[in-house]
């Protein structure tokens, strides 16, 4: 197995790593940097649990290799509270009822982080196109959208 | 602060939607999950090597190859580990002994130093098959031209409430005979007969089942595991692997989603069995999604004939239902899902005669095991439609025709129970109201028709007689308090409810509880399983005695202390206050070091740790032939869903305009989490009424991805639901609770198919509604072109 | 049975710095090395065990597969690695070719969108491949490099069978080159899947059209078809039928009649023949209605 050495950045912190070329970010990110908030939930590109924002885009992360980002710029949801403080998606998801049993969570965050960047005043319908791609089986997303919805209003 | 001279009492945390006590962890990322977990340089991976075949003797296993990779530390075969396990009837190997029974099923399994030389080392393990003739059909499988797919079902251990027939492949056969069906047709007015087709469909919970399993050189062993029964599990394998059960410890993380797919014992048992093998290395196998949709636990296809009758009143006379469940290659878990079918079966309508075969079946086909609903969906899928179509035979409007018909108070049910009181007639009011059902609504669009659709449902937790829960809490120096508890956060919110509950029965904040997580069986008490929607009840029931016991204990110590009565005595925001002296001491003072006695006279309690535990004590059997019983269930939720749509006349597809969904949970106790609930579960039924099927072809799953396999996504959830939930008290549930987790998705396929029915006059077979199945079925009517 | 790897099987990454060296790797390599750019159709099918390859070629850092531009004579580049995203929500696809940008945003979700990309879905070559059909009709030109240096292939001569091309080893696509719309042009994609939004297509419909005075009906329309023929297919007798007669709601009645007759759909798992026939002939009327609700303005 060929390995890399890859430098990066990883929620505002420079990581260098030597990665198995066939090691895609999700992996790298929760086995070689324990950063375990990002989940895997199909390893195809499907579910969106493993959502990671990638250059400020968000990316399923089980589909990049950890070898094609020397030099990107990764947010991961444990980036998202600053100094034990949420953000105003993961608050207003939170106070919205939004969270049941998390696993959706965290791709969820950076989904609609994203979201908020790119359209501070989204629709109830793009609200839900921009979260398309995040599977969630527990809430019925009645109210992560209203949470999102609130959360650009904050 | 308490104020015992003003005598104000503080809002109680029943009824208050309070945040709930774990959303800080999962939205940051911080949630332990057991894929989470870090286990070191020693973790070994497992992969399972699987059957191609649906149905086939082992003829020989050469595992030689394998076990010579480097890398590789352990390889099991079923011969290592030959013990019949199960959840009730024992029919179920760790891995297939002498012969397979579906595709997916463990053969092998490889423990090594990484996943990619286990995934090769199976491949290098040679299996040799003798094809054997497989059973695809639950009809046919029960008739006696097919072939049996488990010989000695005769020899399997079974507990005394299911009814297996040896020789076949009929693994319990419920029967209802209540009153006499065939003078009753007689007096039917209007008689409607129906064959509905509801295909299996899987539990998708997003995070997939995992387990990691370290046995000491003792001979101990832990598994962690993404587990909604830590306790069953416990019991089971340790039967299955020789282990006392005290040796053996399931520590359960917070699950992403169980649905019913991580009760009982599914793919656990593979690392444990491995581990024994490898003592001080700890073995990590976690399902992929493909593995996850097909090889591990799905839900039963069903085959129902409904007959049912009404007289020209309107009043249903009788009711016969025949039910094939296609139940796959185990049944352990599943035949009590039939059992449960059969015993509800003639949903919340007051029939006087109702014939029932609940009939469940080995087939070749993945294992069905519990799902949300426990087969309530599927059958009222069949009833709910048959009568819907009767009311209109009948000349009746739907809603009269369901509230004359629905189960009242004192009615003696289908198994010969009493009906407890309950709200139906106000959750058939309340939807009926919100999608303005009796109102004819024009399609928003011509290439559009408009219909609605409405349905009820019933359904008792179903488990064995005796599942029973306990509860202990404990406080700290500071005051704060710690319950343990045995069930699982599974995302229903029952650690905040849990909590809840404790603060209101023992006198403190809710904010200041913390549930001793993650479940551990070595320190956590007793729980039955994380399922049934039984929790809120009989776990509140145990909890809600634990705080009232340390509240009793720490009465007593105050009261003695100050000389008072107790009952002038209460625990007010965690300060303890009486209102006869008015004098004021927090819990920090006492429930660790107790209070000191008057003049250096020693001292007056110690540490405080109250203990509750509770068990329905009532539950009977019911007759073999009959079904008849005087005490079936515990009691029963009600509810009723609704559904506004449209179907686009090009496509077929359907688009909700609006939904109501009510249930009577007796006692909302966080009303935002009940209502997170029911949306949930609304939406779960509506994508299995909509999009879902597994879709099998000689035993193959032919669609195990998120590709093929589909699920509602947030744009499908483009309307408005309505859930006015109702409160009838449950007489033995804390504060009159009842669950309502599975209930949202028992009547939507129902609902819906009773719609489409509304406005095409076409009734479907079966779900899922595709928009194909709807078009072309518009077509064949004439109703597009 | 189905048996996926838990990521992705053993393999190289390789990351050449100029075509020439990219080039020359995938020839030498041929039959174990194949480019990549999004990785969203390729990683799935290594996963799956479907693609066997030893080395995964990267093309993102080469010359011109970064393009995005327009130019009023030539029309528009779109490099091999610019994201669907990229190109959607691009001023000038939303200017002059909408329908390119309909077509790339009917494809998956949001994040699969910023990985995947146009050149990528046209070489994974899919009959359900959602921006093929649109290419097509606005005569899209693939610029390709292979062991000979460059050379232009047109889209409608590229693709032999589901999942095969004419590229030969060595070949790297490096840009698609979409000419100016002929002026007055209106183009819509319609896509019929089984969730609302995000699902692969069960049919799919691009249509334009645009005023032609050489046209015996005044119009020329373009039709191509998605997920109901070996390749992504052009109707070239609807198209007639738009062309020579008058255009009223029979002609576009007609033409979607002789759309739904001229396709060879397969019973799948996403959908059957029968219902995908009667559904192309559907999303074509209303397809041709709007655009031509439009042109008729």
């Amino acid at each position: 197995m060929a390995y890399q050495r890859i430098t990066l950045t990883v929620n505002d912190l420079t990581e260098t790593v030597d990665v198995p070329q066939n090691m895609t970010l999700l992996q790298m990110l929760r086995q070689k940097l324990s950063l375990t908030g990002t989940k895997n939930g199909c390893s195809a590109g499907e579910c969106g649990a493993c959502t990671v924002l990638m250059n400020g885009e968000p990316v399923n992360s089980c589909m990049v290799l950890a070898a094609e980002c020397e030099g990107a710029t990764i947010v991961t949801v444990e980036g998202l509270a600053k100094n034990g403080k949420l953000s105003k998606v993961q608050e207003a998801v939170a106070k919205a009822g939004g969270v049941q049993c998390g696993f959706c969570t965290p791709g969820m965050m950076i989904s609609a982080t994203a979201l908020l960047e790119r359209n501070p005043n989204p629709s109830d319908d793009e609200i839900r196109q921009a979260i398309v791609g995040n599977l969630c089986r527990c809430t019925g997303y009645f109210r992560i959208v209203n949470g999102i919805k609130e959360a650009a209003k904050m | 602060m308490a104020n015992a001279k003003s005598k104000e009492k503080p809002s109680s945390p029943i009824g208050a939607s309070l945040q709930r006590n774990d959303v800080y962890e999962k939205v940051t990322g911080s949630a332990i999950y057991v894929d989470d977990l870090q286990f070191g340089n020693r973790l070994l991976y497992a992969h399972v090597l699987r059957s191609p075949h649906p149905h086939a003797l082992i003829k020989s296993i050469d595992t030689s190859k394998a076990e010579k990779l480097p890398g590789v530390k352990v390889v099991v075969t079923g011969k290592d580990f030959p013990e019949r396990m199960g959840l009730y009837l024992k029919d179920k190997t760790i891995f297939a002994l002498d012969r397979v029974r579906f595709i997916g099923e463990p053969v092998a399994a490889v423990a090594a130093v990484s996943e990619e030389i286990a995934m090769k080392a199976c491949d290098l393990i040679e299996v040799e098959y003798e094809i054997l003739e497989a059973v695809f059909d639950a009809e046919y499988g029960a008739s006696d031209k097919a072939p049996l797919i488990h010989p000695q079902l005769g020899e399997y251990y079974c507990p005394n409430y299911l009814f297996p027939k040896p020789g076949t492949n009929i693994s319990n056969h419920f029967k209802i005979r209540r009153g006499n069906c065939e003078a009753a047709w007689k007096e039917c007015a209007y008689i409607v007969e129906r064959t509905f087709h509801i295909p299996h469909i899987q539990h998708v919970p997003i995070e997939t089942h995992g387990a990691i399993a370290l046995m000491d050189e003792k001979g101990k062993m832990t598994i962690w595991a993404s587990s909604q029964s830590p306790f069953a599990q416990r019991n089971i394998i340790a039967q299955a692997l020789h282990i006392t059960q005290t040796d053996l410890r399931v520590i359960a993380p917070l699950v992403g989603g169980g649905f019913g797919s991580k009760a009982g014992v599914t793919m656990e048992a593979i690392p444990a069995a491995l581990a024994t093998k490898c003592k001080g290395w700890p073995v990590k196998l976690m399902l992929t999604r493909e593995e996850e949709f097909f090889t591990n636990f799905v839900r039963q296809g069903l085959t129902t004939h409904v007959k049912v009758g009404c007289d020209k009143d309107g009043n249903i006379l009788a009711l016969k239902n025949v039910m094939y469940w296609d139940a796959g290659a185990s049944t352990e878990y599943g035949a009590n899902v039939v059992r449960a079918a059969g015993y509800s079966s003639s949903g919340p309508y007051d029939i006087p005669n109702i014939e029932t075969d609940s009939i469940c079946v080995y087939t070749n086909h993945p294992i069905g095991g519990a799902y949300r609903g426990f087969g309530m969906s599927e059958l009222h899928t069949g009833i709910d439609q048959a009568i819907d179509e009767l009311a209109e035979k009948a000349g009746f409007d739907k809603v009269t025709f369901l509230k004359k018909n629905a189960i009242s108070e004192g009615d003696i049910i289908v198994t010969g129970m009493k009906m407890h009181a309950n709200g139906i007639q106000e959750c058939i009011d309340n939807v009926a109201k919100s999608i303005e059902f009796s109102k004819k609504e024009e399609p928003t669009s011509p290439d559009r028709v408009r219909g609605k659709g409405i349905a009820i449902m019933w359904k008792a937790p179903a488990t064995s007689p005796n599942p029973g829960s306990s509860a202990w809490v404990e406080l700290a120096e500071d005051g704060k308090v710690t319950v343990g508890l045995g069930g699982q956060e599974l995302g229903q919110g029952t650690f905040t409810v849990m909590a809840q509950m404790a603060a209101a029965a023992l006198g403190v904040k809710y904010e200041d509880v913390r549930i001793a997580g993650p479940i551990d069986t070595q320190y956590s008490p007793y729980e039955w399983q994380t399922v049934a929607s039984r929790l809120t009840w009989s776990m509140g029931n145990a909890v809600r005695a634990a705080a009232a016991d340390a509240r009793r204990q720490i009465l007593d110590v105050v009261a003695e202390a100050w000389k008072e009565n107790p009952e002038d005595l209460d625990i007010v925001n965690g300060v303890v206050v009486s209102y006869k002296s008015e004098k004021e001491t927090p819990l920090a003072n006492l429930v660790i070091y107790g209070l000191p006695r008057e003049n250096n006279g020693g001292w007056i309690g110690g540490p405080i740790v109250g203990r509750g535990s509770f068990m329905p004590q009532y539950i009977t059997n019911l007759d073999l032939e009959t079904g008849q019983g005087p005490r079936a269930v515990v009691h029963y939720t009600v509810g009723c869903e609704g559904l506004d749509i449209e179907i686009d006349k090009n496509t077929g597809k359907i688009h909700v305009v609006k939904a109501a969904a009510s249930f009577d949970v007796g006692k909302a106790i966080n009303p935002e989490l009940v209502k997170g609930q029911i949306e949930g579960g609304f939406v779960q039924g509506l994508s299995s009424a909509l999009f879902e099927e597994i879709r099998l072809r000689n035993g193959v799953m032919t669609n195990p991805s998120f590709v093929d396999y589909r699920i509602a996504t947030a744009p499908d959830v483009n309307f408005p639901l309505d859930v006015p939930f109702v409160e009838v008290p449950q007489d033995d549930g804390p504060w009159g609770a009842r669950g309502v987790g599975e209930h949202p998705m028992v009547p939507t396929i129902a609902a819906l198919g009773n719609a489409i029915y509304n406005a095409t006059g076409i009734r479907l077979d079966g779900p899922p509604y595709s928009a194909e199945k709807v078009y072309l079925a518009m077509y064949d009517a004439g109703l597009t072109k | 049975m189905i048996n996926p790897h838990p990521g992705l099987p053993e393999l190289e990454y390789v990351k050449p710095a100029t075509l020439v060296e990219a080039s020359q790797f995938l020839a030498e390599h041929n039959g174990t090395a194949k480019p990549f750019s999004g990785g969203t159709d390729c990683f799935v099918r290594l996963r799956d065990g479907v693609l066997k390859v030893d080395y995964l070629v990267d093309i993102k850092g080469l010359d011109g597969t970064k393009e995005l531009s327009f130019d009023p004579k030539k029309g528009l580049t779109i490099g091999a690695a610019v994201p669907m995203n990229k190109v959607a929500t691009n001023k000038d696809v939303i200017a002059h070719y909408p329908n390119l940008a309909m077509a790339a945003n009917s494809v998956a979700s949001y994040q699969l969108r910023n990985r995947a990309t146009i050149i990528g879905n046209i070489c994974n070559a899919s009959p359900a491949g959602d921006t093929i059909g649109t290419c097509m009709v606005l005569d899209g030109v693939l610029n390709v490099h292979g062991t000979d240096g460059f050379r232009q292939i047109p889209l409608n001569s590229f693709f032999l069978g589901p999942g095969r091309t004419v590229l030969k080893p060595g070949d790297v696509v490096v840009s698609i080159t979409l000419p100016v719309p002929p002026a007055g042009m209106v183009g819509v994609y319609k896509k019929l899947g089984r969730n609302t939004i995000g699902d692969l297509s069960i049919v799919g419909v691009a249509v334009l059209g645009y005023p032609n005075q050489k046209s015996p009906s005044g119009y020329t329309f373009r039709i191509a078809l998605a997920s109901v023929a070996p390749v992504p297919f052009e109707a070239l007798k609807a198209e007639a039928v738009l062309s020579e007669k008058k255009i009223t709601e029979e002609t576009i009645a007609q033409a979607a009649d002789i759309a739904m007759e001229s396709v060879t759909p397969i019973d799948d798992v996403r959908g059957s023949a029968r219902y995908r026939k009667l559904m192309v002939r559907n999303l074509t009327r209303e397809a041709i209605t709007e655009v031509w609700n439009q042109l008729s303005k």
